[in-house]
């Protein structure tokens, strides 16, 4: 009867989040649209620490390296889309690096600089697209594959991810005439697919970023409720039990580690569709410790709270910045929640929000529709 | 040759300095203090409002920014390390949270610019401290050039490291610590007060960050922002050294700095922090409990 | 019956905070008002510098604003943090441009901040003035410039080195980002074209503040000036470290682009004394005009010891430049601002302004000061009259072979 209730309980809040998510294009004017739909993006980075956190029991402080990875492939397709990285001649080759060029350069994108010519393949389209979603992924998949065969855990895995993402940043800002350093890939083309441009501020990609973060929500939520996914979590609570009982345990905590990689990578395309830039700042490790607070905001051990955790805390981040008596003091309110939230909400807004309605529903029963239940 | 050792020398105790704080809090107490570099800012603000209102110059500032740090280090182990004990992630989130804070009150003057006043020395604008006389100008010994300020910084580091060897090792004080380290629950059940020791623990650790903030405050600027970079690299120094070891936290920093120092002459600083950081993350993935690990947990 | 409650509660959670944001009303044009934006960082690293930006640019509207406006209007200033985060900026400029639909928006202070903003300002049809001196390689119609460009920081201030300080090898030094980088290409055309050399072109990491080893280096080089494009706090650090490390300005001067009174400040006047600076405007031009601007900003920042520097200059005569155009305008819609700003002239603290009708960056004047013990600059060399802005200089764009054109940018020069 309880685990029912828990499971109905649950599909109207997923089935809520949906609805709100899909209904807010007829209330919000063309700037909330584009800013949820940003938010929403942060949603997913939610999801994806959620998942790596919550399920798999490990702390990635360098998921913006999946986000910064998916970025930037996106990016450096878009960029070549774009009407500046057309040539007098007629050859495509973004506008930065004939700046960063050293003098006489060959000016083709095969050689302009050493290595410009990786850029070559992302004249498609759909080859950034598959890029943005395959490297993450693939990485994470390498990451992951060496630090749980090594049986690397807590902290250690930590330390390693956020060496990692200073490290990719360190070099992603010094190949500056390949990726136009610190200032970021900017003059971006929009997607196109099928001939539609998605303006980032028209409804189309806003329900292009709703409907990935809809279905990687759902996706994720189906895995995690799998046989793997239960393994998973008892590899969480006791990875030793779990290896004696015959699991491989190895091999389920680098697949969702994977996924987990996939999803930020998404994130990172997503990201760049709408706001039409990308930039090493999304390496940064503040960035990557804010995805971990909203992630413990919502609820560390749940998708959806997670998910809801990062919007929430984006919004009260923008509405307090845009207010002219919080303007100077919204970062020190921010520092203040996230202490609040970790003192006395462990389990985040998920949490508090299952007790209050546990206590509701712990009273004696009273209304006649429970009594005929 | 001697030029580029001494680099990295004077690297490396930069490195011990903030890292031996966080070495032995992290190492007792478990608690991943993210507003460690923090305390260091305070400490070397407390340089600066000293140097304007008291009229202590930087030496007379060390034992003051000791204090300052390590009662503002006890503030937040009653507040909130206290609540966390065994939530090794959550004290990382939490500190973070401190991190934030603590940038913003200086930044706004602990609220006071919100009533128009000012307090000269604080808000978000860049501090200095300036280097007593003797220490300033270098020396000359052949051709090799002596900084005294930046061997100031190796000796103050040398002697603050002996100085917590003796209380982990040759006090009655350090032997709870050490009982702690290895087997909370057993020190507990031997009548140790883990707790208060504890408390102890963290704000010495703190008053260490305050130390290193007075002395960086010398060489570096100082501003709100000045803690967040320091804490990253301090933490490397300690995974690297090894959990709870103060030897490993020393050889890890005196490591890290050479490498640093010598990539830093050889090639460039932007080679040398990337060897560094693959070094480290070398390091773990080989030794996933670093260099030295005596913990038999 | 527990479970409907529970619904109920996350359910309406759930939609008021999706909702609530969406729900908010456009903000309506008040009449009698011009709205404009002023995006600068309010918190964060930057924060140092680009708060200094926003007051010049809030006591700037402050001051047309007691004098009866613009078109009998008054200037409302729409305040912004951009935290000093690409992204924040990305976002707070949609927020201004379309939401607040503000007529033109002053802000900005790194070339990151403003790459992450112009997408929202060229495909939006909004209008940005950017107060900071940059690296050039740009010709947007929707930014009006009004900091140096490349030619007028360096284009006399290499010539003078090599002539003026008879220096002839120079050790190049900046932080690893766009800016550093395109002034020591443009740097080492000019010290090529002088006959003179460069020994070394380094880099350290932006925020980098550990100068042992690059000091040691330059030390070693051989070289008898440096040129630093050395920028933030990085650069208190390596005036410091040049100091302790016995080198000394007056025989190995460092030559700067960036570093500014601010820094000066910070850093100890003593650790600069005697290095040179080259910028269109220092706190120390001596005219009645800069001394009653000094003033005036101590006055309105409420700190006697404030100093005042370059960007900052640029982002006060920046606001007169726009109410100029919008007066001339007669309207306020961004075509007619960007069509009557061009061209337009005004006396600022520095001397006389005027924006270039072809690129929309500004004429200065290039100066160059020597720091002196007292954290002020002393003018050591001046340019007669305004210097034409050529933002393209790095490929060779003359004020006759224009490349940043009215019509845009022309590539095939490039």
């Amino acid at each position: 009867m309880m685990r029912s209730n828990d499971r109905r309980l649950e599909i109207l809040a997923y089935g809520s989040f949906i609805i709100a998510v899909l209904v807010i294009p007829l209330l919000a004017d063309v700037f909330w649209l584009n800013r949820i739909a940003k938010y929403l993006v942060f949603g997913m980075l939610g999801v994806a620490v959620a998942l790596s956190w919550g399920y798999a029991g490990v702390l990635n402080l360098g998921q913006g390296l999946f986000f910064g990875m998916g970025a930037y492939m996106m990016a450096m397709s878009l960029k070549l889309q774009s009407p500046a990285s057309v040539q007098p001649d007629g050859a495509l080759l973004p506008d930065f690096m004939v700046w960063n060029a050293a003098p006489g350069a060959s000016q083709h994108l095969c050689c302009i600089s050493p290595g410009s010519w990786l850029w070559i393949p992302f004249q498609s389209q759909g080859f950034g697209i598959a890029m943005a979603l395959m490297l993450p992924m693939l990485c994470s998949f390498l990451l992951g594959s060496s630090i749980f065969r090594l049986r690397i855990s807590g902290v250690f895995v930590s330390i390693i991810t956020l060496a990692l993402v200073l490290l990719a940043r360190l070099l992603l800002i010094d190949a500056q005439p390949l990726t136009n350093g610190f200032n970021g890939l900017t003059d971006l083309g929009w997607l196109t697919i099928g001939g539609y441009e998605f303006d980032p501020y028209a409804v189309a990609t806003y329900y292009l970023v709703a409907v990935a973060v809809i279905v990687v929500l759902l996706a994720t939520r189906f895995l995690v409720a799998t046989r793997a996914g239960l393994i998973l979590q008892a590899t969480r609570d006791d990875a030793n039990r779990a290896r004696y009982l015959g699991f491989n345990v190895a091999a389920y905590q680098v697949f969702f580690f994977s996924v987990s990689g996939l999803i930020a990578g998404m994130a990172g395309m997503l990201y760049v569709i709408a706001s039409e830039f990308a930039s090493p700042t999304f390496l940064d490790l503040s960035f990557s410790i804010s995805m971990v607070i909203w992630a413990a905001v919502g609820g560390r051990n749940s998708l959806l709270g997670a998910c809801i955790g990062a919007i929430l805390i984006n919004v009260i981040e923008a509405t307090a910045s845009e207010s002219p008596m919080l303007s100077e003091a919204w970062k020190a309110i921010i520092g203040l929640i996230f202490i609040l939230v970790v003192l006395y909400l462990p389990r985040g807004l998920t949490g508090l929000a299952r007790d209050i309605a546990a206590r509701l529903g712990e009273r004696p029963a009273t209304s006649p529709k429970e009594q005929t239940q | 040759m001697a030029d580029i050792l001494f680099i990295g020398l004077s690297l490396g105790s930069i490195l011990l300095l903030i890292a031996l704080g966080l070495s032995i809090i992290y190492g007792t107490m478990g608690v991943i203090n993210m507003a460690h570099g923090e305390l260091a800012m305070i400490g070397a603000y407390t340089a600066v409002l000293a140097g304007k209102y008291l009229g202590i110059g930087l030496i007379g500032s060390i034992p003051l920014g000791f204090l300052v740090a390590a009662v503002l280090g006890l503030v937040i182990e009653r507040l909130v390390i206290r609540r966390l004990y065994r939530r090794i992630m959550d004290t990382l989130l939490a500190t973070w949270g401190i991190a934030i804070l603590l940038q913003q009150a200086i930044r706004l003057q602990f609220g006071l610019s919100f009533f128009g006043i000012n307090i000269d020395g604080l808000g978000p604008g860049l501090q200095s401290v300036s280097v007593p006389a003797f220490l300033r100008d270098p020396v000359r010994l052949g051709d090799f050039v002596l900084q005294p300020y930046r061997s100031f910084i190796i000796v103050m580091t040398l002697i603050l490291t002996g100085v917590t060897w003796l209380l982990l090792y040759r006090s009655a004080w350090g032997i709870q610590i050490r009982a702690i380290m290895r087997n909370p629950e057993m020190a507990a059940a031997c009548g140790i007060d883990v707790r208060r020791v504890g408390a102890l623990i963290f704000a010495f650790g703190s008053g260490l960050a305050g130390v290193a903030g007075v002395l960086l405050a010398g060489l570096k600027t100082v501003s709100p922002d000045m803690g967040a970079s320091l804490v990253v690299d301090g933490f490397l120094v300690v995974v690297v050294g090894g959990v709870g070891s103060l030897v490993g936290t020393l050889i890890s920093a005196g490591l890290l700095g050479q490498i640093s120092g010598i990539f830093a002459s050889v090639f460039n600083d932007i080679a040398a922090r990337a060897v560094v950081l693959a070094v480290v993350i070398a390091v773990i993935m080989w030794r996933p409990s670093g260099l030295f690990n005596f913990k038999g947990r | 019956m527990s479970v409907s409650r529970r619904n109920l509660l996350k359910s309406t959670v759930g939609l008021a905070l999706l909702a609530g944001p969406a729900a908010l009303p456009f903000r309506a044009m008040a009449a009698g008002k011009i709205d404009v934006g002023v995006l600068f960082s309010n918190t964060g690293g930057l924060s140092i510098v680009e708060k200094s930006l926003a007051a010049a640019t809030l006591m700037a509207i402050e001051e047309i604003n007691a004098k009866g406006g613009v078109l009998g209007q008054t200037i409302n200033p729409i305040v912004e943090d951009g935290a000093s985060d690409p992204k924040t900026y990305n976002e707070k400029a949609s927020k201004l441009v379309i939401q607040d639909r503000v007529v033109s928006v002053f802000g900005c202070y790194t070339s990151a901040s403003r790459k992450a903003v112009l997408p929202v300002f060229e495909r939006r049809k909004g209008l940005l003035f950017y107060p900071t001196f940059y690296e050039g390689s740009e010709c947007s119609k929707n930014v009006v410039y009004t900091g140096a460009a490349p030619n007028q920081q360096l284009s006399n201030f290499i010539p003078w080195i090599v002539k003026t300080l008879g220096k002839k090898k120079f050790f190049i030094v900046g932080s690893n980002y766009v800016y550093p980088r395109e002034m020591a290409k443009i740097s080492k055309m000019l010290i090529e074209a002088q006959g003179a050399e460069w020994v070394a072109d380094e880099y350290l990491e932006l925020g980098h503040s550990e100068w042992g080893a690059m000091v040691g280096k330059i030390k070693n080089s051989g070289a008898d000036v440096v040129l630093s494009n050395v920028v933030g706090d990085s650069l208190i650090a390596f005036y410091r470290e040049f100091r302790n490390q016995g080198l000394k300005q007056e025989t190995l001067p460092i030559c700067a682009t960036v570093t500014s009174e601010i820094e000066i400040a910070a850093m100890g006047a003593e650790y600069a004394a005697g290095s040179y600076t080259s910028f269109p405007y220092f706190q120390a031009i001596e005219s009645e005009a800069n001394k009653s601007f000094v003033e005036r900003y101590r006055a309105y920042v409420n700190d006697p010891k404030a100093v005042t520097h370059h960007a900052m200059e640029s982002a006060y005569f920046q606001v007169y430049l726009w109410k100029q155009a919008v007066e001339a305008a007669g309207e306020t819609g961004v075509d007619a601002i960007r069509t009557a700003v061009a061209g337009q002239s005004f006396d600022a603290p520095n001397g006389k302004v005027t924006i270039d009708p072809d690129n929309l960056h500004c004429y200065l004047t290039p100066r160059i000061a020597q720091w002196q013990a007292d954290g002020q600059g002393k003018i050591v060399d001046a340019f007669p009259e305004p210097v034409r802005p050529l933002p393209y200089v790095a490929y060779g764009e003359t004020a006759e072979n224009l490349i940043c054109t009215a019509k845009g940018v022309d590539s095939a020069k490039l």
